[in-house]
């Protein structure tokens, strides 16, 4: 149990420092991640290319945006009464 | 003899702001009772004596001024520095609803979508009504300006022209806007977007409904002989308010219509 929980600490990550989101308020970060994952995901599946390159924003929104935000933004998506634009 | 050895002007007691304080409250606590005890008589109450108060004290004023002889330079530069700093009071008044509409709208949260206008919200096309309304406003600052020089000049007939057009066009403004806020396709209920366009045009329609009424109240004067060419600071007091009340229209306009939309 030791070793497991050293092996977690040693391959813990989370998402990068991002210039553009400077300050202690990171909401546009996880927004802007989100928005982009989704983004991405929409237009490489439209032209039907692998969706791998998209993994770099959904890794980065799920480590910065709270679940509680991350839930009411799919029930939005899934109702069509999500705001931002994908 | 009494007489004062000094221009200045010694008011005689005035039961006024007593009366104007007794509405006051009557006002702002039948505003709880309402909210609380659904009944609006205090307040209805409070409101015919800020009307009666505001109507007596101006009739005084008029008095002292225009039939006894009161208002000396002096004593009429003293009332220019108090419209001044009223006007003033007011512009400060505008400019917290500028700094809420400026602090929704240059960083616009996710819940509107990162967006301004806010997803959802139908703006108004600011080269319809809103520029009409400008130009009203606009003309209305012009025919206001000619009535000054009207009455300058000892022109009466057009004095009374000139400020009876200015008084239309306010008329005219405030119709079109009727118009607008009745067919708006947003409510003011409509998140921060509807709040600061309501607040910031409601507010300032109620500030040209007022200098409307200002005007109207020098046209009664005008008619009745009241100003002089060298002194109707009465009237000047309304031009400036009618000045200011567009000034702050051209600013919701370019702000709240144009880069908004």
């Amino acid at each position: 149990l030791m070793e497991d929980i050293q092996t977690k600490l040693d391959n813990y990550r989370t998402a990068p420092f991002d210039a553009r989101f400077p300050n202690q308020n990171q909401t546009k970060n996880c927004w802007s991640n989100y928005l982009d994952f989704h983004r991405c995901q929409k237009s490489l599946t439209a032209k039907g290319v692998d969706v791998t390159p998209c993994d770099w924003y959904r890794r980065v929104y799920k480590s910065l945006c709270p679940m509680s935000w991350v839930q009411k933004w799919e029930d939005q998506r899934a109702d069509g009464t999500f705001p931002g634009k994908i | 003899m009494t007489h004062q050895a000094h221009a200045y002007h010694m008011v005689d007691p005035s039961p006024w702001p007593l009366t104007g304080a007794v509405a006051a409250l009557l006002m702002t606590s039948g505003l709880a009772v309402w909210f609380h005890f659904h009944s609006t008589t205090l307040m209805a109450l409070g409101t015919v004596l800020l009307l009666l108060t505001m109507y007596q004290w101006w009739r005084d004023i008029i008095r002292e001024g225009t039939f006894q002889g009161h208002h000396t330079p002096p004593v009429q530069k003293g009332l220019r520095y108090g419209m001044i700093l009223f006007i003033t009071s007011e512009v400060f008044f505008f400019l917290g609803f500028f700094w809420a509409f400026y602090h929704a709208s240059l960083a616009p949260t996710p819940e509107l979508g990162g967006c301004w206008p806010p997803t959802g919200i139908t703006t108004l096309d600011p080269f319809e009504v809103p520029l009409l309304n400008t130009a009203v406003l606009l003309a209305s600052g012009v025919t206001v300006t000619w009535a000054h020089h009207s009455i300058m000049e000892g022109e009466r007939k057009q004095a009374i022209h000139s400020l009876t057009l200015t008084i239309l066009l306010g008329f005219y403004f405030t119709f079109l806007q009727g118009l607008e806020y009745y067919d708006a396709p947003f409510t003011i209920a409509d998140g921060v977007y509807g709040s600061t366009f309501f607040v910031a045009t409601g507010f300032h329609g109620l500030h040209v409904i007022i200098g409307s009424t200002f005007l109207a109240v020098c046209l009664l004067r005008q008619i009745r002989y009241h100003f002089t060419s060298e002194h109707h600071f009465g009237f000047e007091a309304a031009a400036w308010y009618w000045h200011f009340v567009d000034v702050v229209w051209l600013f919701l306009y370019i702000s709240i219509y144009w880069w908004g939309s």
